[in-house]
């Protein structure tokens, strides 16, 4: 019952900071001296030149779609309505392709890419955080410091380091994109087996940086856990080293639950600018070209996205949390 | 200030910041090319002491002239920001942890809604619309984005200070409220906001190059970041020109590498409990020692700027936990 | 009949960061004898929590024991090495009651938990339940309520988890029990319930000795049998509560005891007129009427 009260209050908590974010997602750009928004698109239908049609074209569907004539809050409560119908525009600098359909080619890449990236980072991280810790010597004083390193470098930098060093000159591995030439995506083991070679480097590149990050904090908890009273007492008890390991495990974990929802905004984050490297087609690439272009709706949709994506991580991880720390719940119920 | 043991970490970590920040102050004046001046052709390999060391990058400028400005770019950016931020930050985390009622309520309500949503997205919605991005703009909007993480931290350490008795002390003998805020509540904080500058310093360093390579950094000045985009753009990758993008990454890396290093000897300063050293005696076994203390480690920098706040402090109970 | 515990030429040294010695205990030896409270008394840094520890074989660095021996019921350990003690002594045959229950079980864990890995620890074969039935049964039998196994830690109050880690302490009926500071962190009915519980123990034989280590002079008075006290490291004087209490010895045995506060009468009826109510709100000092 007290779990129940706990989920609730956290999906309506992260309804209300996902308006928030809607808000800011639209008034942001708007905000900014000049209104690039509006004045991009009043300067579409002033400019004419060569394609004064098509960009007549965009300026009134985007009239339509969004209602530029209305004041404000009005076309706050547009946008408002049609993300929730899932309409996410029509691409400026793509006309008349739709942000989804974008969106929608773009977007399993990048999956594909940061989904195990972030698993697998997790799960390795931790354990060679916690190994760290208890073995302590060398092996510690190794791992942390490789660790260290390796969470300090910038996931691009990895990245440019690594296509230089195993693509371009090693050979190793394709040097860009996500599969060959003359290939098109489709669900079957040859084109499996082709992608997966342009898979690795931009794989790697993610998750050696965040296994660091992970380990570092891991062994920080682990160590700082080893001195707690309980560890005293249950030594004191009798009890075997492997229990009180798994009492600490227990309780370092709980602070890397915690970051592990910011852990992923950096990751995400870092995520995007490597695929620029290696020109891999997925969300980064795409709003690096809509930068370029200008394309509002595009980059709109693009943060918008990320946005629910680390929303749904934040509550995902609180879930988690809430279902591990039993303070946790008795808190936020009122129990003492 | 009571003495301090620093471990080997942290003179590392020192010594190659003050190598840095030599570079990038007295370095533009020792290479003395204007890093926007042709000096050869394109991808031109490096040659000789002088201003093409380290060869020339894709509009035949000199590799060395831009990367001591930029370094020196970035170094500025990374400080405004990381100045503000911390300001900002230790400014909300103290009046709302120290005033308590309503005025803490918005403030945590606040921060914890921009804590959710992700510091790259909000800088990148607000440098897209910017048509003049200049270093100061860019580090403003950067610093104004990074404060939240901070802020809860201060918060949760103010109010588990606020109910200490100098505190009542001060406050009966009549002390105003801001004396005692500058007197009796920050020397216990100085501590955590050192290490938590560092970090700032550090993220905002590391956002300003990944905003660049979107290609949302500063418009008129080379900036570490802006160095690597070029890189990219113009394939110095695929040609193999390493001369255009090591320099730049190596940077990047020791900038960001030293700093975390900093931050997390000076972890270890401030928290004896994360220390693991040997006992020197006459005996032959060296087993690790730890001692109890009060807090728990200091956050974690992720390498894209973004900083992962304080772990263990999880504000289960309205007052921060007592 | 031979002693319950005889620790020999005890000395425990910790060394700084700098590698300097500070010296805990300085070549100390004590005896108990079976169904005895010795209660170890002296100010903060004499060494008494220190003695403790390197009794219940807890001590870690930086404490250091250089040398001693541990005798219980004729088995003797030499504490120098205090890795090749056998692990399943902590516990069933000496036991510690930490100061300040607070954090000495997990909060991530309930208390039947623990138990049962206690239970297991000492004994591979013992089932969940057999395990929660003893411990449910020592509660009842103590006045505990049983449904405490089910609780976290963070849902108990401060006497009640200071007694359940008593039980936990106890419930491989250790030989000797030392318990460190344990009334210190509680309310005075909270002290009486626990000392009582203690002496019940002892009464029923669950444990055969008690070590009480006390800054709380008046307390040692109520529940100990022999009394140890501790200056810099050294026992200055020992021997039964009453003649420790009426006819102490040592200068500073008097000393100890003449620093314990008992208001006198007349001063004990004085009431301060005046003073109003603080408000923290408005930062004024409040004003004091004589």
């Amino acid at each position: 019952m007290q779990l129940a009260r706990y989920f609730l209050g956290k999906i309506g908590w992260y309804l209300l900071v996902f308006f928030v974010a809607l808000l800011l997602n639209f008034v942001l750009p708007r905000l900014m001296p000049g209104n690039p928004v509006d004045a991009l698109v009043a300067q579409m239908t002033r400019g004419g030149g060569a394609s004064g049609d098509a960009v007549k074209a965009i300026y009134e569907n985007y009239m339509k779609e969004f209602g530029l004539d209305q004041p404000y809050w009005k076309q706050f409560l547009t946008y408002v309505g049609n993300v929730l119908q899932g309409n996410l525009g029509t691409s400026f600098a793509q006309y008349p392709a739709s942000v989804n359909s974008l969106i929608a080619q773009a977007l399993p890449w990048s999956l594909a890419i940061q989904l195990p990236a972030i698993i697998v980072g997790w799960v390795v991280g931790n354990v060679l955080g916690a190994l760290a810790a208890f073995r302590g010597g060398w092996f510690d004083r190794g791992v942390f410091l490789s660790a260290l390193f390796l969470s300090a470098i910038p996931p691009y930098c990895l990245a440019i380091v690594l296509l230089f060093v195993a693509a371009v000159n090693g050979g190793f591995f394709p040097v860009g994109g996500a599969y060959s030439f003359g290939l098109s995506p489709e669900f079957s083991l040859a084109f499996f087996g082709d992608a997966i070679t342009y898979f690795w480097l931009p794989f790697w590149s993610i998750v050696l940086v965040f296994v660091g990050g992970q380990a570092v904090g891991m062994r920080s908890m682990a160590i700082y856990e080893n001195g707690a009273d309980y560890v005293n007492y249950g030594r004191g008890l009798g009890l075997k080293s492997n229990t009180t390991v798994r009492y600490i495990f227990r309780n370092a974990m709980l602070p890397q639950i915690t970051g592990l929802a910011l852990s992923i905004g950096g990751m995400i984050a870092g995520a995007l600018v490597v695929e620029l490297v290696f020109s891999y087609p997925g969300l980064g690439t795409l709003l690096f070209n809509a930068i370029g272009q200008s394309d509002y709706p595009v980059i709109q949709a693009i943060m918008l996205i990320l946005t629910i994506v680390m929303l749904l991580a934040n509550f995902l991880v609180d879930l988690m949390y809430g279902i591990i720390d039993p303070r946790i719940r008795a808190a936020q119920s009122g129990d003492r | 200030m009571r003495s301090v043991n620093f471990t080997p970490r942290f003179y590392v970590a020192a010594t190659i910041l003050i190598i840095i920040l030599l570079f990038a102050i007295i370095g533009p004046f020792l290479v003395r090319t204007d890093p926007n001046a042709t000096v050869g052709g394109l991808y031109d390999r490096p040659a000789g002491w002088g201003p093409l060391l380290l060869g020339t990058d894709n509009e035949g400028q000199s590799v060395l002239a831009n990367l001591a400005y930029g370094t020196r770019t970035s170094l500025i950016v990374g400080l405004i920001a990381g100045t503000i931020a911390t300001v900002i930050g230790l400014v909300v985390g103290i009046v709302a942890g120290f005033r308590g009622g309503l005025i803490d309520n918005l403030l945590t309500s606040a921060t914890n809604i921009l804590l959710c949503i992700p510091v790259i997205i909000i800088v990148i919605l607000m440098s897209v619309a910017l048509d003049n991005r200049s270093i100061f703009t860019l580090a403003f909007v950067m610093g104004i984005t990074s404060w939240p993480w901070l802020a809860r931290a201060v918060r949760a350490q103010t109010t588990s200070v606020r109910t200490r008795e100098h505190i009542d002390v001060a406050m009966m003998s009549g002390a105003s409220f801001w004396s005692i805020l500058l007197r009796d509540v920050l020397p216990y904080l100085l501590s955590y906001v050192v290490m938590a500058f560092v970090l700032q310093v550090s993220g905002a360093i590391l956002l300003e190059s990944t905003l660049s390579m979107l290609g949302l950094g500063p418009s008129n000045a080379v900036s570490l970041g802006i160095m690597l985009y070029w890189a990219i753009q113009w394939g110095s990758v695929r040609t193999g020109a390493w001369w255009a993008f090591v320099p730049p990454t190596v940077m990047l890396t020791l900038i960001s590498f030293s700093l975390l290093l900093l931050q997390s000897s000076l972890d270890e300063v401030f928290n004896p409990r994360l220390r693991r050293g040997k006992i020197k005696r006459k005996r032959g076994t060296e087993p690790t020692y730890e001692i109890p203390a009060a807090e728990g480690p200091a956050p974690q920098l992720t390498a894209t700027g973004v900083v992962e706040g304080p772990a263990p402090i999880q504000d289960t109970r309205k007052d921060g936990g007592r | 009949m031979p002693n319950l515990l005889d620790a020999a030429n005890i000395r425990g040294v910790y060394y700084t960061p700098a590698g300097e010695e500070v010296v805990g205990v300085d070549n100390v030896s004590i005896q108990m004898a079976e169904g005895e409270v010795l209660g170890l008394a002296g100010e903060s840094g004499s060494g008494k929590s220190t003695l403790g520890s390197i009794i219940s074989l807890t001590a870690r660095e930086p404490l250091v024991v250089e040398h001693g021996t541990l005798t219980i019921d004729g088995d003797a350990q030499d504490l120098s090495q205090m890795d090749k003690i056998p692990r399943t002594w902590r516990g069933s045959v000496v036991s510690m009651l930490p100061q300040g229950a607070m954090n000495s079980v997990s909060p991530t864990m309930k208390i039947r938990d623990l138990v049962v890995d206690v239970m297991r620890a000492h004994d591979g074969k013992v089932k969940k339940d057999e395990a929660l039935d003893r411990a449910r049964d020592r509660l009842v039998n103590l006045g505990l309520p049983p449904r405490a196994l089910d609780a976290y830690p963070h849902q108990l109050s401060g006497g009640m988890k200071q007694r359940v880690v008593t039980i936990i302490s106890t419930l491989l009926n250790p030989r000797l029990l030392i318990a460190d500071e344990p009334t210190s962190a509680l309310d005075v009915s909270s002290q009486k319930a626990l000392i009582e519980m203690l002496l019940e123990m002892l009464d029923k034989e669950i444990m055969s000795g008690v070590i009480f280590v006390t800054h709380d002079l008046p307390v040692l008075r109520t529940v100990a049998t022999r009394i140890a006290v501790m200056y810099q490291g050294k026992v200055v004087e020992s021997g039964p509560t009453a003649t420790i209490v009426d006819d102490p010895e040592h200068p500073y045995t008097r000393a100890l005891l003449s620093s314990v506060l008992t208001p006198e009468p007349k001063y004990a009826k004085i009431r301060i007129e005046g003073m109003r109510a603080f408000d923290r709100e408005s930062f004024k000092a409040p004003e004091v009427k004589h």
